[in-house]
């Protein structure tokens, strides 16, 4: 046994402390603190509090000030303006003040026409769409829109080299300008999306005027049919755009100008919100949220995206996307059984809680329930299990902890985020999970090569379920990354993209949701909510559930905070 | 002399060539693909191909690099692959605000330093120079990426004192322009700031007590004009040399501070395209600092061998 260590007696307390023991009591001290967050188990939470949506900062009872200067804080910077090649969804940002789209959607996220004037009117067959369009609109440079100009672009979209858009548009034969305010689009077979592909970049209308002179070039100083048109750009720092007067609904446009800022740290952005330097922000931090709904002068628009957070385990992406699938030999890509327990020992709502200050959804499916296309079996969700986890792991004679490999972006709330899943998989002892942090680009590379055994990405959204699912789920389906090859899955998209009826769109959505349910190729964890925040010396923004902040009909309004 | 000047000209050019080479191979030696990056979350493989060939990516690593080398020989970096800005264009606007940042915050950290090093000279072993080693203290230890964060929520937010971000061209409004730099170029200049601190004062305790300043006091001349005419004095030309030293490092921690303050300067170019992939961004930029290396390195070698001629290529001749 050793000796018991000498303890000096304690100094007199009139005897000055010196600083090394000051230093001592505090390093203690703080080793003490990091001691006790570290060890902090995941807490069970209570349940989270119900978000109602807010899309609207309503211009209702407010007396607007004509005119102003707006500036919007952009969390990453546009790619080129070019509504055909753009494949950033903060494009669509900018685009949505210049160039109008033939049709929209509306606070509840059904679609409406905008330079269109009715929904789209399908044949018997499904095959030929009739589109008539606005006879009041022109374009930013004095060209007239009209129904050739529509064919033009969409000519545009469909055959320009480098485009984003054709695959978006579906299988189209011909399009053709009826008469000057009709068009016609032909299809090889029915395609259903394509309505809501044309209230996204697909349905902006460009000036053919603007097209015939800058051809390729036409991002570089975009004209449209907007409230706004294009001013300049300041690459990495700013795109500024000035009201348009020969907009058609000019009276109902207010600001002079807005200039979007580009301010990609989250922390940033709100500092600038607060000290009024700008006026709108986007993409605001479940971590910064709830200081800034406290503050005077901030207001807040929620709404719940369309897209999803998940985790996609690779079956058999060995050669890339695109590719035939191969065979991948581990149990995880094998056998349905361990993935299944991987997804019923995730309580997806404890960890959305707990992670993202209940700001976040819990997901169990591409389909949200925001959409009109949901269902009940798109709304069921896995139960959390931990133990029958277990159970099925050790019936398919799996030995626990299976550990498994998961690669994730470096962003601080996905890795906070993976930090949780892990504790939260391994406290029944069925999985094991090593993090692999990697930088973004990285990881879209990792993903399309195969190169993983599992990760955790997500998808933006789109309005029409046939774009969240059918690239991702179908055989050689062009996001397919995990290499899921199911012939039952591969017909119900294929027929759910044909069907004209929306609640037989529905109802097949929801039998794919099922099957994806039992073979787990992705597996579905949250929903982000779009938080943006807003100064409320101004009112008319609006953000739908596609996310993109609407900025054209904002107004400064009096007695309510700075000056314009 | 010119054989001297000639050798010397041609082993630039050999590194200028060697330097292309290995930008050009390291940058695509980048874990990521372009293509994939350009194309976003909405990367089909039809697309990510079609990108590819947009880019000249599918030729052969050879052909990429004679490609590169005679766009470069004509002047032409190309252009941006995100936002199809010439890459010219970029750092023609890019480079002067680090360079406007970068001399404003020396300013700072010499009239900082130099102040707070006398005033710990002046004041030993009382409560300014506590105060003066203190600051030195949090200069050197705390990260501009926290100071900055701190800077814009007490300074620009809660007192509103200065913007909390955001770029005015000095060259075409001076005031706005310095003034919109301001709070950037403190937080830039402090850790530069505290290394002057401590370099002057040091220099100046060591001035100060030589025989030359104890003759000058002995001579009656008071403390405060030895210690400016010749403690100070002396001690300047620590004061050059460690802000000579320090410059690369301040261009590179130009890098942070621009992209707290969201300002479009070289540093956050060079940050975006390597996190998006652009090539010919990336490209350019690494070799335009490597141009001026060597430009800087070619001009001191020939004023050495002006001043020296035993430098010269067989000077014992």
């Amino acid at each position: 046994m050793p000796p018991t260590p000498f303890t000096p007696p304690a100094p007199p307390e009139t005897r000055s402390r010196s600083p090394f023991k000051l230093a001592g009591v505090f390093a203690s001290a703080v080793a003490v603190a990091l001691a006790m967050t570290a060890c902090q188990p995941l807490q069970a939470l209570e349940p989270a509090p119900e978000r109602e949506e807010v899309t609207t900062a309503s211009l209702d009872g407010k007396t607007i000030v004509e005119g102003g200067d707006l500036v919007m804080a952009l969390s990453a910077e546009p790619d080129r303006l070019d509504p055909t090649t753009s494949s950033s969804l903060y494009t669509r940002y900018v685009m949505q003040t210049m160039c109008q789209k033939l049709y929209d959607i509306d606070a509840s996220g059904e679609l409406i026409p905008q330079l269109a004037t009715e929904l789209p009117e399908v044949s018997e067959d499904g095959l030929t769409i009739t589109i008539p369009v606005r006879q009041d609109a022109v374009f930013a440079d004095g060209a007239e829109f009209n129904a050739e100009a529509v064919r033009q672009t969409l000519d545009r979209h469909l055959n320009l080299e480098g485009s984003s858009r054709a695959s978006e548009l579906g299988p189209i034969t011909s399009i053709e300008a009826t008469d000057e305010y009709t068009v016609e689009i032909t299809y090889e077979t029915p395609f259903a999306p394509l309505t809501a592909a044309l209230a996204d970049r697909a349905g902006m209308m460009l000036s053919p005027q603007a097209l015939d002179a800058a051809g390729e070039n036409f991002g570089d100083s975009p004209v449209c049919v907007g409230p706004f048109k294009f001013v300049d750009r300041v690459p990495q720092t700013s795109i500024s755009v000035e009201r348009d007067p020969l907009y058609y609904d000019a009276e109902n446009v207010h600001l002079d100008t807005i200039t979007y800022r580009i301010i990609t740290d989250a922390n940033i952005r709100a500092a600038n919100l607060r000290s009024g330097d700008v006026h709108v922000a986007d993409t605001i931090s479940p971590q910064d949220i709830d200081a800034l709904i406290q503050e005077d002068g901030i207001g807040i628009l929620q709404v719940g995206s369309l897209g999803y957070q998940g985790l996609t385990i690779n079956l058999g992406n060995t050669d890339g996307v695109g590719e035939p699938v191969g065979t991948i030999d581990t149990p995880l890509a094998q056998e349905a059984a361990v993935r299944m327990a991987l997804s019923m020992s995730i309580d997806r709502e404890a960890l959305v809680n707990t992670v993202f200050n209940s700001w976040y959804q819990p997901a169990c499916s591409p389909i949200s329930p925001e959409s009109p296309f949901t269902s009940e079996l798109s709304e069921a969700c896995p139960p959390f299990d931990p133990e029958g986890a277990v159970a099925l792991l050790e019936e398919a004679g799996i030995e626990t902890p299976y550990e498994i490999e998961m690669q994730v972006s470096n962003a601080p709330d996905t890795l906070r985020f993976a930090q949780a899943l892990q504790a939260a998989v391994s406290e029944e002892g069925a999985f094991s999970l090593t993090i692999v942090p990697v930088e973004y680009s990285t990881l879209l590379d990792v993903q399309s090569r195969g190169d993983f055994e599992m990760l955790q990405l997500g998808w933006s959204g789109r309005v029409d379920p046939h774009g969240n699912m059918f690239n991702f789920l179908s055989t050689g389906g062009g996001n397919n990354y995990s290499g899921y090859s199911v012939d039952e899955v591969d017909t119900l998209l294929r027929e759910a993209a044909q069907a004209t009826d929306d609640d037989e769109r529905a109802e097949l959505y929801g039998q794919v949701v099922e099957k994806i349910q039992e073979d787990n190729p992705l597996i579905y964890l949250y929903r982000v909510r779009s938080l943006t925040a807003y100064t409320t010396n101004i009112a008319g923004v609006e953000t739908f559930a596609d996310g993109v902040v609407h900025l054209s009909n904002v107004a400064f309004i009096e007695n309510e905070g700075a000056q314009p | 002399m010119i054989r001297y000047v000639g050798t010397r000209l041609w082993q630039s050019a050999l590194t200028l060539i060697l330097a292309s080479l290995v930008v050009f191979i390291g940058v695509r030696q980048l874990p990521g693909d372009p293509a994939l990056a350009m194309a976003g979350e909405e990367a089909t493989p039809e697309r990510v191909e079609a990108i590819r060939e947009m880019l000249g990516l599918n030729e052969s690593l050879a052909s990429q690099y004679f490609t590169f080398v005679g766009n470069l020989l004509r002047g032409d970096f190309g252009e941006s692959t995100r936002t199809g800005t010439p890459v010219t264009e970029l750092i023609a606007t890019t480079l002067p605000v680090t360079l406007w940042l970068s001399a404003y915050a020396i300013v700072v950290a010499v009239v900082v330093g130099i102040l707070f090093g006398v005033i710990a000279e002046r004041f030993r072993g009382r409560w300014p120079e506590w105060l003066a080693n203190g600051f030195a203290l949090v200069g050197l230890s705390v990260p501009n990426f926290w100071l900055g964060i701190l800077a814009i929520l007490y300074l620009a937010v809660t007192l509103g004192w200065f913007p909390a971000s955001g770029y005015v061209d000095v060259a075409s409004d001076p005031l706005r322009g310095l003034y919109y730099l301001t709070l950037p170029a403190i937080i830039l200049g402090t850790g530069l700031a505290a290394v002057i601190m401590r370099q002057t004062r040091a220099s100046m305790i060591e001035t100060m007590s030589t025989d030359y300043v104890r003759t000058a006091r002995a001579k009656g001349l008071g403390r405060g004009r030895v210690l400016m005419r010749y403690g100070l004095r002396n001690s300047l030309i620590v004061v050059v040399t460690i802000v000579g030293l320090q410059l690369g490092g301040l261009i590179s921690g130009a890098v942070v501070t621009e992209r707290i303050f969201a300002l479009p300067g070289f540093g956050k170019l060079t940050l975006d395209a390597v996190f998006t992939r652009d090539y010919p961004v990336i490209q350019a930029v690494v070799l335009i600092i490597t141009v001026s290396y060597i430009v800087i390195n070619l001009a001191v070698d020939i004023l050495y061998s002006v001043v020296n001629p035993k430098i010269r290529v067989g000077g014992a001749n």
